[in-house]
C-alpha cells in the first residue's frame, strides 16, 4: 500500500515536471482554475458533509454576496477586500435565516424534499435579483487584477493565485475548527451520526444552524473576492452550484481536503486539453469523464474491500 | 365493483382528454402539450425512484432522444413518426449499455453520474459540428403532421398514455414488489432472491426509453432543437419538482404535480409578465414546506383521518 | 376509486384553467372594436427583452397620446418567451388565436424564433421581427414567407457590413492597416455563428488572414480566457475581435493586460455592455460593433426623442439597442397600418413593404430583399469606439460622431 502511494506520488511529480517544461501555462492556469473551483466547492462540501443537504441554492448565495459587495463598494468607494468581512457577516446572517425559516422545517422530510426546496430557493433568489437589477452585468475594475509576471517570453497573470491561497486557508481553517474546537468536534460528530450525537447531548439543530452559517459566511467571503475578477449578474452563481456538487462528490462526502485535490486534478486536466488547439472545445468533457471515472473507481475499490 | 367504477372513470377521462381538440383552441392545446411532456418525464422519473434510485439524467435522455430523432430524419431520411420510435429505442439501448456501469452505484453517486452523463451527451452533440449542427442546433424540414394543433396534441397524448400505461404496469406487476423491496432494504431483498440488478436495469431502460420518446416527440413538434434547448437542465429539475410536489412513488402524484406547476407557470406568466418566476420559486418552497408528502399524500391523509372519524361514529359500512 | 376521482379533479383543474384563458380572449375580442392590437414576445427576464418591450410600450403610449392610428387606439400585449423555443411558440399561439392581435412584433434569440416559425407559417400572420440574427432562421422561413419582416440584420449582413466598414476606415485613415484578424468567440450558438460569418466574409479574397478560437463565456460559468488569449497573442493580429456576452467584457481586458496582449485594434461584439463599462480605465478606445449608442442623440433628433422619452418614463438609460429597435418596430407597424387603412394581411404587407422610416438608429429603415426573404430592414451594423466613457460612432461616416483613436493604447 505504502509502495503504491509512493509510486503514485512519483508519477504525479514527474507529470508535473514534464508539463512545466513542455507547457508551463498548463500548470499555472490549471492551479488558478483549481483555486477558484475549490474555494466555491468547499463550503458546499461542509454543508453536505455535516448537514447532509445538497444545497442547490449554493451559487445563489455567492451571487447575493457579490451583489452586496458591489453595492457596498460602489456606494462607499472601497475595495472588495475591505468589504469581505462585512459581506461575510451579512451573507451568513441571511444564510442562517434561510436555514431557520425553510431548510430546518424540511430536515425531517426525505432528502429529495430538501433538494427541491433549495432548488425553489435558488429560483426565487435569482429571479428576485433579476427583477431588481435586471440581467445587465456589473463589474468593477481594479488594476491589481491584471498583475503579471514575465518569465522569458512568457507573461501570465498571477492575480488568480489568490484563490489558491484562499482555498488552502479554508482547508486548514476548517480542519482546525473541526478537530480543535468543541463546536467543531460536535459538528463532526453530528455529521457522522446525528442520532448518536443527540444521545450524547449535542444540540444537533444548533450545530446544523452554525455549520450553515459558517458555510454561508465562507461563500459570502468568496463572493466578495469573486467580484474582483468577474462580472456579477443574477445567474452568475448557478453554474458553480453544479460544478461544486460534482467536485464534492468526486472527493467523497465529508472529505474537505479531497475537494482541493479534486479541483487541482480537474483544473490541470482542463488546461491540458486547452493546450491542444483541436481539442479546445472538448475541455469541458474532462470534468465529467473524470468525475465518473473517480466515482466508479472508488465504488469498485470499495466493493473489493 | 370498486375497481370497475375506477376503470370506467379512468376510461371516461381518457376519452375526454382525447376529445380536447374538439373544444379547445390551438393555444390551450399547446400549453397542454407542454404540461403533458413534463408529466410524462415526471412519471418516468418516479418509476425509477420507486427502486430508490434518484436520477439526474432526465434531460440527458430527453436530449438524446431529441437528437436521435432529428438526426435520423435529417441525415438518414427517416420518416418523422418512425424516427420517434427509433429515438425511443436508441435511448433504451444507450441506457442498457450504460446501465451495466451506473446501476452499480447508489444514492448520491448514482445521481451525480447520471448528471455527468447528461453533460457528456450535451458536450458531444455540441462539438460534433458537421454531424449534429453544433451549438446552433438543427432545423428539420418541417413539423410532423404539418403542424396541425390537434395531431400534435394527440401525438403528445399518445406518449403520455404509453408512459402512464408503463407506470401502471410497474405499479401492478411484480416489478412493484421487486422495486419496493430494493428501495426498502437492498440486502434483505437480495437474500430473498430478488435479482436486484435485473430489475434495476429493466426500470432504467424502460424509463430512459420513455424519456427519449418524449424528447423525440418534442423535437418533431417544434421542428427544431439545439443543445441548450434539448439538454436544458429544467428538463431534469422541473419533473423532479413536479413529482415531489404531487407525491412520489405513484402515477397520480407526478401527474398532479405537473398540472400544478405547468398550469401555474403559464398562468403566472400571463398575469405577471415581469417577475413571474419569483412567484414560481416561492410556490415550490411553500408546497415543499407545507405539503411534505405532496398533494396526493395530503389528500390521502385527509381522507384517512376523515374515514377514521367516520369509523369512530360507527357510520362506516366497510 | 379515489385515484380516479383525483384524476378527475386534476383534469377539471386543467380544463378550467385553459377555458379561462379562452374566455379572456373572447371577452377582449368582443370588447372595444376600435383598438388595434399588437402582440409581442420578448425574453422579459433578459435586459434586451425587458428594455425592448418597455421601449415598445413607450412608442405605443406616444402614438396614443398623439391621437392613435386614424382615431383607433393602439394596444400592445406582451408575453414572455423565457428565451425558450416552446414557450415562444406557445406565446404566438395565444397572441394569434386567443388575443386575436392584428400584427406581431418583437423577438430576440434565434433559438426562440426557430421554434416560432412553424406557428407563424400556420397562420401567415404579419410579423415584424426585432431579433433573430441567425441565417438558419431565414432558411427555415423560406422564400414564400412574405409576411415576415425582419428588422434586425442577419448574421451575414452584419459580417458583410463589418468587412465594408473596415475597408472604408482603412481607406480614409491610412494609418490603420489590418492584415491579420483574430476572433475569440464564445462556444455557444452566438459565437460560433459570428466566427463562421467572419471567416466567410473576411476570407472572401486574400485580403485578410483569419484565425480564431473558442472560449467559455463567463455568462455560462466560464471566464478563463488564458488559452484563447495565448493563441491570439501567438498569432499577433492587427485586429482582435471577441464575440461573447457582456459578462466577458472587462475580465477579457483584464486578462489581456495581465498577459501583455496588446493588439492595435481591440474590438468587442457583445449584444450589450456592462453597467459603467466606460468608467474603467481599460475600456478607453476599445472598439465595438453595435446598432445604436446614446451618442447618436447628437446627430438624430428621433434618437434624442426616444432617449429622453425612455429616461423620463422609466428613470433608467436604455442599455441595449433592442430598445430603439423595438421602439422603431412599433412606429413602423403603426405607420404601415395607418397607410394601409386596415389590418388586412395583404394590405398590411403592401404598406409595410413601402416603409420609409427615419429611425432612432441614425438611419432610414426600408425593406429590401436579403438572400432568401423579401423584406429585410436594417442591413448594416455600426463600428463604434469607447472614447472617454462614451460610445462614439466611427462608421458609417455619415452617422459618425467621432474619429477613431488608433492604435489601442499600450497597457
Amino acid at each position: 500500500m505504502a509502495n503504491k502511494r509512493n509510486a503514485t506520488t512519483i508519477v504525479a511529480i514527474l507529470a508535473v515536471v514534464v508539463l512545466l517544461l513542455w507547457r508551463p501555462t498548463v500548470i499555472i492556469y490549471g492551479l488558478q482554475a483549481a483555486g477558484l473551483y475549490a474555494t466555491i466547492a468547499i463550503p458546499m462540501g461542509l454543508i453536505l458533509g455535516i448537514v447532509h443537504i445538497v444545497n442547490l441554492a449554493h451559487g445563489e448565495f455567492m451571487m447575493l454576496a457579490a451583489y452586496a459587495t458591489y453595492m457596498l463598494c460602489q456606494s462607499l468607494g472601497i475595495d472588495p477586500y475591505l468589504a469581505m468581512i462585512p459581506v461575510a457577516i451579512v451573507t451568513s446572517a441571511f444564510g442562517f435565516l434561510v436555514y431557520k425559516l425553510t431548510i430546518r422545517q424540511a430536515l425531517k422530510a426525505p432528502e429529495l424534499n430538501q433538494l427541491i426546496l433549495t432548488f425553489g430557493l435558488g429560483i426565487a433568489i435569482t429571479q428576485t435579483m433579476n427583477l431588481f437589477f435586471t440581467s445587465q452585468t456589473r463589474k468593477m475594475s481594479f488594476g491589481y487584477v491584471s498583475a503579471s509576471i514575465d518569465i522569458g517570453e512568457l507573461s501570465f497573470g498571477v492575480y488568480n493565485f489568490v484563490f489558491v491561497g484562499f482555498a488552502i486557508l479554508m482547508v486548514i481553517g476548517l480542519r482546525l475548527y473541526l478537530t480543535k474546537t468543541t463546536a467543531g468536534k460536535a459538528a463532526l460528530a453530528v455529521g457522522q451520526n446525528p442520532k448518536g450525537a443527540a444521545i450524547v447531548g449535542i444540540d444537533v439543530d444548533k450545530t446544523y444552524g452554525s455549520v450553515f452559517a459558517i458555510a454561508t459566511a465562507l461563500v459570502g467571503m468568496m463572493g466578495a473576492v469573486f467580484i474582483t475578477r468577474s462580472a456579477v449578474f443574477p445567474t452568475v452563481g448557478s453554474p458553480f452550484t453544479m460544478k461544486s456538487f460534482c467536485l464534492v462528490a468526486m472527493a467523497g462526502i465529508g472529505n474537505i481536503p479531497g475537494i482541493l485535490g479534486a479541483s487541482v486534478l480537474l483544473g490541470i486536466s482542463e488546461n491540458f486539453l486547452k493546450a491542444f488547439r483541436s481539442l479546445r472545445g472538448w475541455s469541458d468533457i474532462v470534468f465529467f469523464v473524470l468525475i465518473i471515472t473517480v466515482i466508479l473507481g472508488r465504488s469498485i475499490k470499495g466493493k473489493k474491500a | 365493483m370498486k375497481n370497475k367504477t375506477s376503470y370506467a372513470i379512468a376510461a371516461g377521462i381518457a376519452v375526454i382528454m382525447i376529445a380536447f381538440p374538439a373544444f379547445l383552441g390551438a393555444y390551450p392545446l399547446n400549453v397542454a402539450r407542454s404540461v403533458m411532456t413534463y408529466m410524462a418525464l415526471a412519471i418516468s422519473w418516479d418509476m425509477l425512484l420507486r427502486s430508490g434510485q434518484i436520477s439526474f439524467g432526465i434531460a440527458g435522455l430527453f436530449g438524446l432522444g431529441s437528437y436521435a430523432s432529428a438526426l435520423a430524419v435529417l441525415r438518414g431520411g427517416m420518416d418523422p413518426f418512425l424516427s420517434i420510435v427509433f429515438a425511443a429505442v436508441f435511448a433504451g439501448v444507450m441506457a442498457y449499455a450504460l446501465g451495466f456501469v451506473v446501476l452499480r452505484l447508489r444514492s448520491m453517486y448514482f445521481s451525480i453520474t447520471t448528471l455527468a452523463l447528461m453533460e457528456i451527451f450535451r458536450i458531444i452533440i455540441h462539438n460534433l459540428h458537421d454531424f449534429s449542427g453544433g451549438p446552433e442546433g438543427v432545423v428539420l424540414p418541417g413539423v410532423i403532421f404539418k403542424g396541425s394543433a390537434s395531431a400534435l396534441y394527440w401525438l403528445c397524448l399518445g406518449g403520455l398514455f404509453i408512459t402512464i400505461g408503463a407506470s401502471y404496469y410497474f405499479e401492478k406487476s411484480k416489478m412493484h414488489l421487486a422495486l419496493t423491496a430494493i428501495r426498502n432494504d437492498e440486502t434483505s431483498a437480495r437474500s430473498n432472491g430478488v435479482d436486484i440488478f435485473k430489475y434495476l436495469l429493466i426500470a432504467f431502460v424502460v424509463t430512459s426509453t420513455l424519456q427519449g420518446m418524449m424528447g423525440a416527440i418534442q423535437v418533431q413538434s417544434y421542428g427544431f432543437t439545439m443543445p441548450d434547448t434539448a439538454f436544458d437542465g429544467n428538463f431534469t429539475l422541473l419533473p423532479l419538482a413536479m413529482a415531489l410536489l404531487g407525491g412520489v412513488h405513484s402515477t397520480i402524484g407526478p401527474m398532479a404535480g405537473a398540472v400544478l406547476l405547468g398550469v401555474s407557470a403559464e398562468w403566472l406568466k400571463l398575469q405577471i409578465p415581469y417577475g413571474h418566476l419569483v412567484v414560481y420559486g416561492i410556490i415550490i418552497i411553500i408546497v415543499i414546506l407545507f405539503m411534505p408528502q405532496g398533494i396526493v399524500g395530503m389528500v390521502r391523509k385527509a381522507s384517512r383521518t376523515g374515514r377514521r372519524s367516520g369509523r369512530k361514529a360507527g357510520a362506516s359500512n366497510e | 376509486m379515489k385515484k380516479a376521482l383525483a384524476i378527475l379533479v386534476i383534469v377539471t383543474m386543467a380544463v378550467s384553467a385553459f377555458a379561462m384563458g379562452g374566455k379572456d380572449g373572447a371577452a377582449a375580442a368582443a370588447g372595444e372594436p376600435a383598438t388595434i392590437k399588437l402582440g409581442g414576445t420578448w425574453p422579459l427576464g433578459d435586459i434586451t427583452g425587458k428594455q425592448g418591450s418597455m421601449a415598445a410600450q413607450q412608442a405605443v403610449d406616444e402614438i396614443n397620446a398623439a391621437g392613435g392610428i386614424n382615431g383607433h387606439k393602439l394596444e400592445l400585449i406582451v408575453i414572455d418567451d423565457e428565451m425558450k423555443a416552446d414557450k415562444g411558440a406557445s406565446a404566438f399561439e395565444k397572441l394569434i388565436t386567443v388575443d386575436k392581435v392584428d400584427m406581431l412584433i418583437g423577438g430576440m434569440a434565434s433559438g426562440v424564433a426557430l421554434g416560432q416559425i412553424p406557428v407563424l407559417k400556420k397562420y401567415n400572420k404579419v410579423y415584424l421581427a426585432t431579433g433573430a440574427a441567425s441565417f438558419k432562421v431565414e432558411e427555415a422561413l423560406g422564400a414564400d414567407a412574405n409576411w415576415y419582416f425582419h428588422l434586425h440584420p442577419w448574421d451575414y449582413n452584419q459580417g458583410a457590413s463589418y468587412a465594408e466598414g473596415w475597408a472604408a476606415i482603412q481607406e480614409k485613415y491610412p494609418e490603420i492597416q489590418i492584415k491579420k484578424l483574430f476572433l475569440a468567440y464564445e462556444e455557444g450558438a452566438f459565437g460560433k455563428a459570428s466566427y463562421d460569418a467572419t471567416k466567410v466574409l473576411f476570407g472572401a479574397d486574400d485580403r485578410y488572414i483569419i484565425d480564431g478560437a473558442p472560449f467559455k463565456s463567463a455568462a455560462l460559468g466560464g471566464g478563463d480566457y488564458a488559452a484563447v488569449l495565448k493563441a491570439a497573442k501567438d498569432f499577433q493580429p492587427d485586429l482582435f475581435l471577441w464575440a461573447g456576452w457582456e459578462a466577458d467584457a472587462l475580465p477579457l481586458l483584464e486578462q489581456s493586460k495581465a498577459m501583455k496582449f496588446n493588439p492595435g485594434i481591440y474590438l468587442g461584439a457583445p449584444p450589450g455592455w456592462p453597467a459603467d463599462f466606460g468608467a474603467s480605465s481599460l475600456a478607453n478606445n476599445v472598439m465595438l460593433y453595435g446598432m445604436w449608442a446614446p451618442s447618436i442623440n447628437d446627430i438624430s433628433p428621433v434618437s434624442k426623442k426616444f432617449y429622453d422619452g425612455f429616461v423620463a418614463k422609466f428613470g433608467i438609460e436604455p442599455a441595449t439597442y433592442f430598445a430603439p429597435l423595438s421602439y422603431s418596430a412599433v412606429y413602423i407597424a403603426a405607420d404601415a397600418i395607418k397607410r394601409a387603412g386596415s389590418t388586412d394581411t395583404e394590405a398590411l404587407i403592401k404598406a409595410l413593404a413601402a416603409t420609409n422610416y427615419d429611425s432612432p438608429l441614425g438611419q432610414t429603415v426600408t425593406f429590401t430583399p436579403s438572400n432568401i426573404i423579401k423584406h429585410q430592414g436594417v442591413k448594416n451594423q455600426k463600428i463604434l469606439q469607447w472614447q472617454n466613457g462614451r460610445q462614439e460612432v466611427i462608421w458609417p461616416f455619415d452617422a459618425a460622431t467621432a474619429k477613431p483613436v488608433y492604435p489601442f493604447p499600450a497597457w
